[in-house]
């Protein structure tokens, strides 16, 4: 769905030189400054040693890519699924549809879950975003955004408000209120500014931080309250298309995956990316934690969902079958971790046992791509989104 | 392949480019034997608390529908 994004070119005044010229963009310290060419390669050439030059750069990192992939090779001593033999096999399961929300007037993009446990937020092309009441199919919220294509939402762990964005490059926070005299549009906050698509959002473990992804190739965090930005993540060297936060044990880090088929680890506080891993052969459209927090799967449109191990830094389970032929277009793991849930874009969704490796299930409905996936809270159901413009509840 | 190319190949990139590789490169690592045997670990301890994997009776589950009742 996502066209490239191109440079654009930006004349005007270079913000060291200040004469008129095409400019680029610079980070110094996080903060973006436009320069013209030649400030910028000045600005990168400061303390350069004699020797280095764009040649013995490019060259000095492929040789530490080579060493990147040897320190992983000697630690890669047996497979996941070998390990996991000891384990009992899974029985059979029975999934089906229990709830469909019907309401959307055009394709649904994401989803959230409440705390709660029964509220379901989502979003969708037609610029509706709707709070629903899982138990019941009740509608208790809805919002036009200015915007088409809301391709991001996310439920406030307060319960007490919703974040959505997409094309309108922002990220706007609505407090929700049962209050028949208000609207929610009246008291709506834009938080996040972004140069480019919104692709998915979510809180931090309170109200007051918000974390987006967008089309412009960043992560971001921003306080709610001022709008203001705490941190910005750049490395991906394309649009970022998905997020997730580690569980709240495990610390201050996130893991985004974008069209650069690359997953990224980021710390919150430096900014920095602690750890990178390029194995799927196409974009990566979700990416979602492990319970532990010690590992994460990404699902990609190679048509596979692959799981990466933190601590032993490299890929170490691939679930795919030959038949399937199709993008996974978001995945979500069970409350235990032995099940992943992926949804496809031939309308299907897969349930693989992530340590076996193997398909336990697959799961028909939808009557078109599965766009977004999230298990609820407690683990005892979960909710697919699609272009049907339906999404349903599964238990 | 690298898509670091993607957005112009000026020194400054480089230099960010290979500086992150050094630090990627010197994290320490465990082995997939021990990572793949924390993770049996964690989802065997879990797996009692796990929904989808115990079942839950359809009368405590919201979502599944309960005993029909009859209207007399």
């Amino acid at each position: 769905m996502c066209d490239q994004t191109f440079l654009v070119n930006v004349f005007g005044s270079c913000d060291k030189c200040f004469k008129q010229r095409a400019l680029r963009p610079v980070f110094k310290k996080s903060q973006q400054l436009s320069y013209c060419s030649v400030c910028a390669e000045i600005m990168a050439t400061d303390g350069l040693h004699e020797n280095e030059t764009l040649a013995t750069l490019k060259s000095e990192a492929e040789s530490l890519k080579g060493k990147l992939e040897e320190e992983r090779a000697k630690l890669h001593d047996v497979e996941l699924h070998q390990v996991a033999e000891r384990v009992e096999a899974l029985g059979q399961f029975v999934m089906k549809t229990r709830r469909t929300l019907k309401g959307h007037g055009n394709k649904v993009l994401c989803m959230d879950w409440c705390k709660d446990k029964r509220r379901i937020v989502s979003s969708s092309q037609d610029g509706k975003v709707i709070v629903w009441d899982s138990f019941t199919t009740n509608k208790e919220h809805a919002v036009t955004m200015p915007c088409t294509w809301v391709m991001a939402c996310a439920y406030a762990p307060s319960g007490c408000a919703i974040a959505c964005g997409g094309l309108d490059n922002k990220c706007s926070v609505y407090p929700l209120t049962f209050d028949k005299n208000e609207s929610m549009a009246a008291k709506k906050k834009s938080v996040a500014m972004h140069t480019n698509y919104l692709s998915a959002c979510s809180f931090t473990n309170s109200d007051m931080q918000i974390l987006t992804a967008s089309g412009d190739g960043t992560c971001a965090l921003w306080d709610v309250e001022s709008g203001q930005l705490l941190q910005s993540f750049h490395g991906h060297g394309a649009d970022v298309l998905c997020l997730d936060l580690a569980p709240s044990e495990t610390g201050n880090t996130f893991v985004s995956g974008g069209c650069d088929k690359k997953s990224m680890v980021w710390d919150m506080r430096s900014g920095q990316c602690v750890q990178a891993f390029e194995t799927h052969e196409s974009d990566v459209n979700s990416v979602r934690y492990y319970p532990s927090g010690d590992a994460f799967a990404s699902g990609s449109d190679d048509a596979t969902c692959r799981l990466y191990d933190l601590r032993a830094d490299r890929e170490v389970a691939i679930y795919s079958k030959e038949s399937i032929i199709f993008g996974a277009s978001s995945v979500d793991f069970s409350l235990s971790g032995r099940l992943l849930f992926a949804g496809y874009n031939d309308y299907t969704i897969n349930v693989w046992d992530v340590l076996k490796g193997a398909r336990v299930s697959i799961l028909f409905g939808h009557e078109n791509r599965v766009s977004t996936l999230r298990v609820s809270p407690d683990g005892t159901a979960f909710c697919s989104g699609s272009w049907d413009h339906t999404l349903r509840v599964w238990a | 392949m690298s898509s670091r190319e993607a957005f112009g190949c000026d020194i400054g990139q480089a230099r960010r480019a290979v500086e992150q590789l050094r630090m990627e490169a010197g994290i320490d690592r465990i082995k997939v034997s021990k990572a793949a045997t924390d993770l049996l670990q964690f989802c065997t301890e879990q797996a009692k608390s796990d929904p989808f994997l115990v079942g839950i009776p359809a009368a405590t589950n919201p979502f599944k529908e309960k005993k029909p009742c009859a209207i007399l």
